[in-house]
């Protein structure tokens, strides 16, 4: 009997890797497909698909795009979750438990409505199309990440260490840079990493707000698929997985996982 | 009673701290303590003896009362500023400094020159017994190592005081005997003062100049461990510091000395002195008596007549449960081997009987 139902344990999450990394398998062999069309499996191979993602510049200026943008936000999504995670955990402040829920609205709303939202205010503002308003947008999505992990990483260092440093003379500022930041040190890369992914492979808040002369990656990928499909979408599809990945990974190797959720 | 009269370092005045429950967490607590002594601070777990350390340091703030320091109150000075050593229970080391580091971190705030701090931080450890143990990281050390960087590095600041809370509790027994004589060992080496918080009367006894018990907020009682073992304020401390039987009594005024009766049988006779000035013929008191100041001898006189439920024997005592006439159970701790121990059989009738000096009596 247990014999079996480990059988069907071992089956059950076979079934489940399969179903989340089939799609990825699939989009890997087609990466280096030869044919001119998507078809699997692919009747030759070659690496070609990889050079024309490389030459083409509306792809090149799409990622050029996402990356400053990304590394911007995950920047910005550091100096204000920090202190608002740091207000949310150690002071006390009338508001306190309403604020606290609140700061999550923006992940259970419809991302549609968000964006639609977010073009009204932005259209008047002169937002729509630049550089600001995407970051601004995306800021929407990743902050409140951002401030849960800072948060959650923040009560588990509990106070007792901060008010060591109190009683051996440390004033408040001094005691926040010397003791508290490197103890948080984990948290502030995972909520990083997590703002940087989000925000690079963000599509729904980004299609309202990107024009001709402003895209991001993931948008042009988007519109390419709309109008054709060859295995250069595999080939970026590919490119953008391994980036989240190599980010992970690094989040992995330098803290780990776990430590940086604070478990 | 001037203050210069009794030249108190640190004295401590109705401090009071309400967290808005019940009852104020500390309430009107008062004590004072001299240079260089080692006080305890003993209760049960949740009397107020961490909000009591807490307001100490400046990390709470008083409902109201006075921390007098130096002949002045720094109840409205900050932490920073008040140059105590507190040494928390789960030792709060600084997990991303070295050993060297944590210990000089004090001195580094202090502006102390990076050759006198090295002095000092060397001759801390070797006060902790951790020389040779600057370059490694807290979490590479055990929990009594931890323990003694924690204590090495709130001395070093030379501190008005040093505050314990619970500096034992998470340490495994061997360890906790251990530790036990190396910071009262510590203490007297560099006479620093220190108020020692425990839940642990065995500890509180065998570390502590003077302690302090006390009880839902408020001290019962303060004192040396021999006073406040042989002479225990309250029916509270009583209990509290080591065993004790309570007999409920009644007192007798009638004619001659007063007298104090259990189920109409007279209780050895009571100091004068001890009984409440306000206690009136017929009233109900409770003796107190510790089990190894209990007698047994056969019933042809005096004492109290019981029969013996079980006797045991745990080592250096034989412990036995005695039964008096009414019901009312007592414990009494006898020699093996002794004359006494030979009439405990189970079953047995005998007489107690215990000298007036180690009877209290409390009203009930
Ligand atoms: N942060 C707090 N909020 C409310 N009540 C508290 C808080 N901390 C402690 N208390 C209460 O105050 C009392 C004293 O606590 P504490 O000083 O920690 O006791 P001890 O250290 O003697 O075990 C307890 O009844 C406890 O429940
Ligand atoms: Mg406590």
């Amino acid at each position: 009997m247990t014999k079996f139902l480990s059988f069907i344990s071992r089956a059950y999450v076979t079934l489940v890797f399969c179903i989340v990394f089939m799609p990825m398998a699939i989009i890997l062999v087609i990466s280096f497909s030869a044919d001119s069309y998507l078809s699997f499996p692919p009747s030759g191979w070659s690496l070609k698909w990889y050079g024309t993602v490389l030459g083409n510049t509306s792809f090149m200026q799409g990622f050029r795009n996402s990356a400053i943008i990304a590394v911007i936000v995950a920047a910005l999504s550091l100096a204000l979750g920090l202190p608002a995670a740091y207000a949310l955990v150690r002071l006390d402040f009338p508001g306190r438990a309403l604020i606290r829920s609140l700061v999550i609205a923006p992940l259970v709303l419809p991302a549609m409505m968000l964006g639609l939202g977010i073009l009204m205010v932005f259209t008047p503002a002169g937002l729509v199309a630049t550089y600001p308003g995407l970051v601004l947008a995306h800021l929407v999505m990743t902050l409140p990440f951002s401030i849960r992990i800072l948060q959650t990483s923040l009560s588990n260092l509990g106070t007792d260490v901060d008010e060591a440093a109190m009683t051996l003379g440390a004033r408040p500022l001094q005691v926040f840079m010397q003791i508290t930041l490197p103890r948080l040190t984990p948290g502030v890369i995972a909520s990083s990493a997590i703002a940087l992914i989000l925000s690079f492979d963000e599509i729904v808040l980004s299609l309202f707000i990107v024009g001709p002369r402003l895209q991001t990656l993931p948008v042009a990928l988007y519109r390419y698929v709309d109008e054709r499909t060859d295995p250069m979408v595999a080939v970026l599809a590919v490119l953008m997985i391994a980036l989240s990945l190599a980010i992970v990974l690094v989040v992995e190797r330098s803290v780990g996982f776990a430590k940086a959720f604070g478990r | 009673m001037s203050l210069a009269s009794t030249p108190a370092h640190i004295r401590i005045d109705k401090l009071t701290f309400d967290y808005g429950g019940e009852r104020p967490a500390v309430d009107t607590l008062s004590f004072d303590i001299a240079k260089g002594e080692f006080i305890g601070l003993l209760g049960p777990s949740g009397c107020g003896k961490s909000t009591t350390l807490r307001m100490f340091a400046g990390l709470l703030a008083p409902t109201s009362g006075k921390i007098i320091m130096g002949g002045e109150d720094i109840v409205s000075r900050p932490p920073w500023e008040r140059n105590l050593g507190l040494v928390f229970q789960s030792y709060a080391l600084f997990p991303h400094m070295t050993v060297a580091q944590n210990v000089a971190f004090g001195l580094r705030l202090r502006k102390v020159g990076k050759e006198e701090s090295a002095a000092r931080v060397a001759e801390a450890l070797r006060a902790v017994r951790l020389e040779g143990f600057g370059n490694r990281r807290p979490a590479e050390l055990s929990g009594g190592q931890q323990q003694r960087v924690a204590i090495a590095r709130a001395i070093v600041i030379e501190p008005e005081i040093l505050l314990l809370d619970e500096p034992l509790s998470n340490l495994d027994a061997r360890l906790r005997d251990e530790m036990r004589f190396e910071i009262r060992d510590i203490q007297s080496r560099t006479g620093i003062t220190t108020l020692f918080v425990t839940h642990d009367q065995q500890e509180a006894l065998t570390m502590c100049d003077r302690i302090a018990v006390m009880n839902g907020g408020k001290l019962e009682q303060i004192g040396t461990p021999v006073e406040i073992y042989d002479k225990p304020a309250t029916p509270f401390v009583a209990g509290f510091i080591g065993r004790a039987n309570s007999v409920p009594a009644t007192l007798r005024l009638g004619p001659g000395a007063p007298r104090l009766e259990h189920e109409g049988q007279a209780l050895p006779a009571p100091d004068l002195q001890e009984l409440p000035s306000d206690a009136a013929d017929g009233a109900k008191l409770a003796a107190m008596v510790r089990p190894h100041a209990i007698q047994l001898s056969r019933q042809d006189g005096d004492g109290l007549t019981a029969r013996v439920n079980r006797s045991v024997f745990v080592g250096s005592v034989i412990e036995v449960e005695l039964e008096l006439a009414g019901g009312h159970k007592l414990v009494a701790e006898l020699r093996p081997g002794s004359a006494e121990a030979q009439l405990a059989q189970p079953g047995a009738d005998v007489a107690l009987t215990w000298r007036t000096t180690d009877m209290r009596i409390f009203a009930a």
